[in-house]
């Protein structure tokens, strides 16, 4: 299942420049490069004369793509523009392109009807360029469908199981969750109260007593899961709104579909303390990894379960309770969508 | 109706918060309590449909949904009133005295 109509990151800022970059998106291979102005640009990588990737060829005359194979030319809305040996362009040779927006150090696709593509619906992601916030990007390729992603981003019990050396802690398990929904939105609000600060909040807050923490994650359709997570020390009033002498971080995810089976994750994080310190910005960043490899290697194996037994029906639990809002109202966007584009298909499944 | 069954302090009043259901426990029972138009009502704390806390669902207007797959209840009643659960919940007396909340469990099982 993919909702085309909505922006997802392509890739980062530093990955587009002036040598094409090749990335499948919704099972569509695209081409990315940088006009001479610096604005970026898409179009499908395919040849339309015989399939070349357009990724192998080069920039030549300023933005035309060069195709490797036999020289065809395109200008930055697709259009083929000359044909070696020939003086005219055939009817109809032209690649598709894709609206592009850079923001929030994130260059974002636009992947449905271009006609719909307004920039004021990206989602906020502001703390890449705040300058009251320290923060760092990076991505990671993985073996799995997006949704079992936001899965794990919605459910945080599974921190307790999978990352005990980092940002798990057994208290979360046991910890009252509360779950707001809206017709586009998802909050999922986690408060554990005194209890031991996980090894990344240690080595990044200095906390040598119990912590209240706080988890609070935010579902914007239809794969943005932004978390804002931090400690202060017990009893200090952060339950009540007042967080002082501890941390306070951002945990910015952006999922975008590569396939049914593979996703392109862009991920961050953002913190409020030591801003100017790029070994504090690497260390967080590096804890962070530890965790999202580990559950990379859980989705890859989730994902090969499931291709193994497609058929197969799973239980849901109490903790899957934002888990379930998320993917009710993933559904209903997909049947509305579906429905907009006139297609005999439902949302059945 | 009642002459088999023993009261049970529950919880405070003010532990009930609207618009959400509070989960309480009595001897090996889970109970959801939840105020509706002003009333304090007790009804099992199970989703008849998949086992889920129903405590942790979604409580509107009169009625509560579970919180994963949608079930809806009656909160007064405990009639069930959307799938895929099938059939109601059971309810439970409840008798306020002072800030004290009292459940009556029928003991004849």
């Amino acid at each position: 299942m993919f909702l085309r109509n909505a922006w997802y990151v392509a890739a980062t800022d530093r990955e587009i420049g002036r040598t094409p970059l090749r990335r499948i998106i919704m099972n569509e291979p695209i081409v990315m490069y940088r006009t001479e102005a610096g604005l970026p640009v898409a179009l499908e990588d395919r040849c339309v004369h015989r399939h070349l990737p357009l990724s192998m060829g080069k920039l030549v005359a300023g933005d035309i793509l060069e195709c490797l194979y036999h020289g065809l030319c395109y200008d930055t809305s697709g259009a083929c523009v000359k044909v070696p040996g020939q003086p005219a362009v055939p009817p109809g040779a032209r690649v598709k392109a894709y609206p592009m927006v850079e923001r929030y150090h994130w260059v974002w696709i636009w992947m449905g009807d271009p006609a719909l593509a307004d920039p004021a619906t990206i989602t906020d992601f502001h703390w890449f360029d705040d300058p009251n916030w320290g923060a760092a990007q990076r991505y990671l390729h993985v073996k799995g469908n997006w949704q079992l992603v936001v899965d794990n981003l919605l459910d945080l019990t599974h921190l307790a199981f999978v990352h005990t050396t980092t940002i798990g802690t057994r208290a979360l398990v046991d910890a009252k969750v509360k779950v707001d929904r809206s017709p586009d939105d998802v909050l999922v609000t986690r408060w554990t109260i005194d209890a031991p600060a996980p090894p990344t909040f240690i080595k990044a807050g200095g906390f040598t007593s119990n912590v209240d923490r706080w988890q609070i994650i935010h579902f914007t359709p239809p794969s943005f899961v932004r978390l804002d997570v931090g400690a202060t020390p017990t009893g200090t009033g952060a339950p009540e709104g007042r967080r002082v002498g501890g941390i306070s971080m951002r945990n910015l995810n952006a999922m975008t579909p590569e396939t049914e089976t593979t996703t392109h994750y862009f991920y961050g994080q953002a913190h409020d303390f030591d801003i100017h310190n790029p070994n504090t910005t690497e260390m967080i960043m590096n804890q962070i990894t530890t965790a999202f490899l580990e559950d990379q290697a859980v989705f890859e194996a989730q994902q090969a379960n499931m291709l193994q037994m497609p058929d197969a029906p799973q239980v849901d639990i109490n903790a899957d309770t934002g888990v379930l809002q998320a993917r009710r109202i993933l559904d209903r966007l997909y049947a509305e969508e579906q429905a907009a584009l006139g297609s005999r298909r439902t949302a059945a499944e | 109706m009642t002459e088999a069954g023993s009261w049970h302090r529950v919880a405070a009043v003010s532990d009930i918060a609207d618009g959400e259901a509070k989960s309480v426990r009595v001897g090996e029972l889970e109970i959801a309590l939840c105020r509706v138009d002003g009333a304090i009502c007790a009804f099992e704390d199970l989703c008849p449909h998949a086992y889920a806390l129903l405590s942790e669902g979604f409580v509107e207007g009169g009625e509560i949904e579970c919180p994963l797959h949608g079930a809806r209840f009656e909160i007064a009643t405990g009639r069930c009133l959307a799938p895929p659960a099938d059939r109601d919940l059971q309810t439970y007396p409840v008798r306020v005295d002072g800030d004290d909340v009292f459940v009556e469990i029928d003991t004849q099982g």
